[in-house]
């Protein structure tokens, strides 16, 4: 294999960024939420490129954690998101500012 | 003996309690009963206890109050002849003190809680009497303290009964201070607290430890019997009502010094010099009270300066040794001065409160005859007129002191004796101001009318004026054909066994010797203060008016307290909390407390409510968090 | 350079695209649709990378699963959409003219360098078999702690999703 190692995490770096930029930027709850699923993915690829660069198992055994993981959390964030929709017909997340000091 | 003596202390806790909590709910004369009949009921007990006891000592425990290793305190009793001798005067007096509260306080409102502390007085005085260790003693010390101050203080809405009540309790608590290390030096040294203990160990100590013992604990009783120089207290006392007034001079609290002293007197005699301080602060207080006893005009103040001076007397009996003499005293002294306090309350109330003996008019000996006699017999024997219980008590002092070997004491004699004839001038000064004196306002003996005192309270009063005339046959010195009764009857108490080696020919000198001073005395005040009115002050500062001034003012003592102490005292609290505690304790908090607001009045703006700006404000976080662990591993690395 | 290699960096421009476009989109369902897209790239990059189990439960679990569960929640709530303006023709199929160019391309390069369909990915780190043992074996506390993750996940959904049918419940 003559990739290198650092081209795998730089491809997994540039997915966290944008996963994150989009957590960060956008105002719908789904889209933000679609940015923690890429910055899973991104931890995803690293850990497989790290199981594949040291030659061992448990980077990838981790992949299948941060996928039960973001099962879970997909599963009660999208419960919430309709419970939140439900009260005040809407998906955005400026709506959601009762902690507002 | 051991169920006696518990219900003698608990009768009047149990009235108390019972006044206090179910008061309320019953009847006035309810209240008064369950009073009376709980300290009446302590006076049958205490009587019993005296028949059944002999002349035995009995140590009791009752039950184990507290205990923190090696250090045990029980509820510890101590009966011996001495306190069977306190109990039943304390209890005696404390009866018709409480019978006499019946009449006296029968407008009073607050007749619930006098009655209360009333009772709590007695059994905190029984308490000083029968303990049996230190601690227990410190208890019932510190109640009597406590309730001295209710019930000085008992008229609270007028400023200076509430004033006088807390100087009562802060004067006195100088003196419980000094009990406490007494307290904490029995423990160190002695290595036990018990009375009982104190008296076996007092004979093998040194005269240092026991002279340091016996300091703190004379100044202790010097706080409690207004003795030089804590005697301030006990003038303003007389703010409180008139039974309590009788009950602290007679009974339960003044006399509670002297009898710590006669208690531990095993301890105190280890230290001569201690013994000499005794008795020159004694002296100095007889004459101190003497003198400001003589030219008051508040009758209540009169009785409050012979009180001290009386106490004095006590104290000097105890320097010189004479333990017997100091409680046969004390003993006399309660009788005739809670006669005499109980009939100045009859006679103010008979005049609508009038407390200055030159406006009582005189015309009190025609409206109120038995009062006329009930007073002479306490005046008579305060003046230690011949054959009373004061002249026989008071010549067993002068008999002791001059005994003493040291030179010293010869001159102590010398001037107790002077002293002495200045006692019968004060008392029938008042006498016969109040009962023969000219009214100086025309509207004062007009409005006195016997019928306006209630029967029960002059009743009250015969018990007292017998034993106040009758009391000296109780210890009738040797060349009277006596047997020195009480004398014979404390001779078990340790440290009280003296001896006065005094030829009958000697001692039957100084009694005609004495009787004809008084008698002299006596003649003296009749002509001087029968004759004159009481002239209003000219002006004119001679030195007489200077005098006058001076023992009116009880020697300015507590004017000097006041500029010395109290006013510094009062700067320096006022300094602390205004500077100190509000200028810089205060404000720094406020400020600190201010600057919290203002931070987070800040950091609440970055609570936007925004979910974006808190993902954002967490990847920082986290992007923080990783750039120091890796610049953690790379200087690891390198 | 083999083929694998060149196979991995058009996979990593794929996800890379695909993510990009995702999460700038406006409609939640394109979005997702791009991320299916991101998803099945990611896989194909796993099974190069050596972990065949992995790229399978990648495409099953994500792309099929939790993104067809998105679809299907983003359909379920009534959200005011912003108003679409339909697209022209060639822009509603050049996302898929270039997937059908790329996948063609991807193929072309299989078929031209391996024929005989011989080749195989470098090195396979992980065979399901040998990733089943290692799991079971050595993280079978994990899986279970995983497990229970996941009941309370369908617990917690199952409550928070639940009709107001009863106001005092609600949450």
């Amino acid at each position: 294999m003559t990739i290198p190692f650092t081209h795998m995490l730089f491809l997994a770096i540039l997915l966290f960024v944008m996963g994150a930029a989009c957590a960060m930027t956008r105002k719908n709850l789904f889209l933000i939420l679609i940015g923690v699923e890429v910055m899973l993915n991104a931890a995803g690829i690293a850990f497989v490129a790290a199981a594949m660069r040291w030659l061992d198992m448990n980077g990838q055994i981790m992949v299948l954690f941060v996928m039960t993981a973001a099962a879970a959390e997909i599963a009660v964030a999208l419960a919430l998101i309709i419970c939140f929709q439900r009260q005040s017909g809407s998906t955005n997340a400026d709506r959601l500012s009762l902690l507002k000091g | 003996m051991k169920p006696v003596l518990f219900l003698l202390l608990s009768f009047p806790l149990l009235g108390a309690l019972l006044v206090s909590l179910i008061g309320r709910h019953l009847s006035r004369r309810a209240v008064e009963t369950i009073a009376c009949t709980a300290v009446a009921a302590s006076f049958i007990l205490a009587l019993t206890a005296f028949l059944l006891s002999g002349q035995k000592a009995y140590s009791l425990t009752l039950a184990r109050w507290f205990a923190a290793g090696s250090f045990q305190v029980g509820l510890d009793l101590y009966y011996d002849p001495l306190a069977a001798v306190m109990a039943l005067m304390v209890t005696f007096v404390s009866s018709l003190v409480h019978l006499y509260s019946v009449g006296y306080m029968r407008y009073d409102n607050g007749y619930i809680r006098y009655f209360c502390f009333l009772n709590l007085f007695v059994f905190a005085m029984l308490v000083i009497v029968t303990a049996g260790n230190l601690v227990f003693l410190y208890l019932g010390w510190e109640t009597v303290g406590l309730c001295s101050y209710a019930l000085i203080g008992f008229w609270y809405e007028k400023p200076e009964a509430a004033n006088a009540g807390a100087k009562a309790f802060v004067v006195t608590r100088l003196g419980d201070v000094a009990f406490g290390i007494a307290i904490a030096i029995c423990w160190v040294t002695l290595g036990h607290l018990s009375v009982s203990g104190i008296h076996d160990s007092a004979a093998g100590i040194d005269a240092s430890r026991a002279g340091i013992i016996g300091c703190f604990l004379f100044l202790a009783a010097i706080g409690k019997s207004a003795q030089l120089p804590l005697s301030v207290w006990l003038p303003d006392a007389m703010a409180g009502p008139t039974p309590v007034s009788a009950l602290i001079h007679a009974a339960t609290m003044v006399t509670a010094g002297v009898y710590l002293l006669m208690r531990f007197f095993p301890v105190i005699q280890a230290s001569m010099p201690l013994m000499a301080v005794i008795a020159c602060v004694g002296i100095l207080t007889i004459c101190f009270g003497a003198l400001g006893a003589l030219i008051q005009k508040d009758i209540k103040r009169i009785l409050a300066y012979s009180t001290i001076s009386q106490v004095g007397y006590m104290f000097l009996a105890l320097g010189a040794g004479d333990v017997a003499g100091s409680l046969f005293h004390l003993i006399a002294h309660a009788f005739f001065k809670s006669l005499l306090f109980l009939g100045a309350g009859c006679i103010i109330q008979a005049l609508h409160e009038e407390q200055d003996i030159f406006r009582m008019g005189g015309g009190l000996r025609q409206k109120m005859p038995q009062l006329f006699w009930l007073f002479l017999a306490g005046t008579a024997a305060l003046g230690a007129f011949p054959l009373t219980a004061g002249f026989f008590s008071k010549d067993r002092i002068l008999l002791a002191v001059f005994l003493q070997p040291q030179a010293g004491y010869k001159l102590l004699w010398v001037i107790a004796s002077m002293a002495a004839m200045i006692t019968p001038l004060y008392a029938f000064r008042l006498f016969i101001i109040v009962f023969f004196g000219k009214s100086q306002s025309p509207s004062g003996p007009a409005k006195a009318s016997p019928t306006s005192v209630p029967d029960v309270m002059t009743r009250v009063l015969w018990p007292l004026a017998f034993f106040s005339v009758f009391l000296g046959f109780l210890n009738l010195p040797l060349n009277w054909a006596g047997k020195e009764w009480l004398a014979q009857y404390l001779a078990a108490v340790p440290g009280s066994a003296m001896e006065l080696h005094a030829s009958s020919k000697m001692e039957s000198a100084m009694q005609l010797g004495s009787a004809l001073l008084t008698i002299i005395m006596v003649i003296v005040a009749c002509i001087y203060y029968g004759t004159r009115v009481e002239s209003v002050e000219t002006g004119t500062e001679t030195l007489l008016s200077k005098m006058q001034a001076l023992f009116r003012n009880g020697f300015y003592l507590d004017r000097l307290y006041q500029t010395r102490i109290t006013a510094p005292y009062r700067a320096a609290a006022g300094l602390l909390w205004q500077k100190v505690d509000a200028g810089w304790l205060d404000a720094g908090l406020n400020q600190s407390a201010r600057s919290f607001l203002t931070l987070a009045e800040t950091l609440r703006l970055w609570t936007t409510g925004r979910v974006s700006r808190y993902v954002s404000m967490m990847v920082a976080g986290f992007a923080l968090i990783l750039c120091s662990l890796t610049l953690a591993w790379w200087y690891l690395l390198i | 350079m083999t083929v694998f290699n060149i196979i991995f960096y058009i996979a990593a421009a794929i996800v890379v695209g695909a993510t990009g476009l995702a999460i700038t989109r406006k409609q939640v369902v394109h979005a997702v649709c791009y991320l299916v897209i991101s998803f099945m790239g990611t896989a194909v990059l796993f099974y190069i990378l050596g972990a065949p189990l992995l790229a399978a439960l990648e495409v099953i679990i994500y792309a099929g699963g939790i993104m067809v569960l998105f679809l299907f929640v983003v359909m379920m709530v009534k959200d005011t959409p912003p108003s679409i303006d339909k697209p022209s023709r060639v822009k509603r199929w050049l996302p898929a003219m270039i997937l059908a160019g790329t996948s063609a391309l991807i193929s072309g390069l299989l078929v031209f360098a391996d024929p005989g369909n011989r080749l195989r990915p470098p090195i396979v780190t992980g065979t399901p078999q040998e990733f089943g043992n290692i799991l079971f074996k050595d993280y079978w506390f994990p899986v279970e702690i995983a497990s229970l993750l996941l009941l309370a996940a369908l617990i917690g959904a199952h409550y928070l999703g639940r009709r107001a049918d009863h106001p005092e419940d609600t949450p």
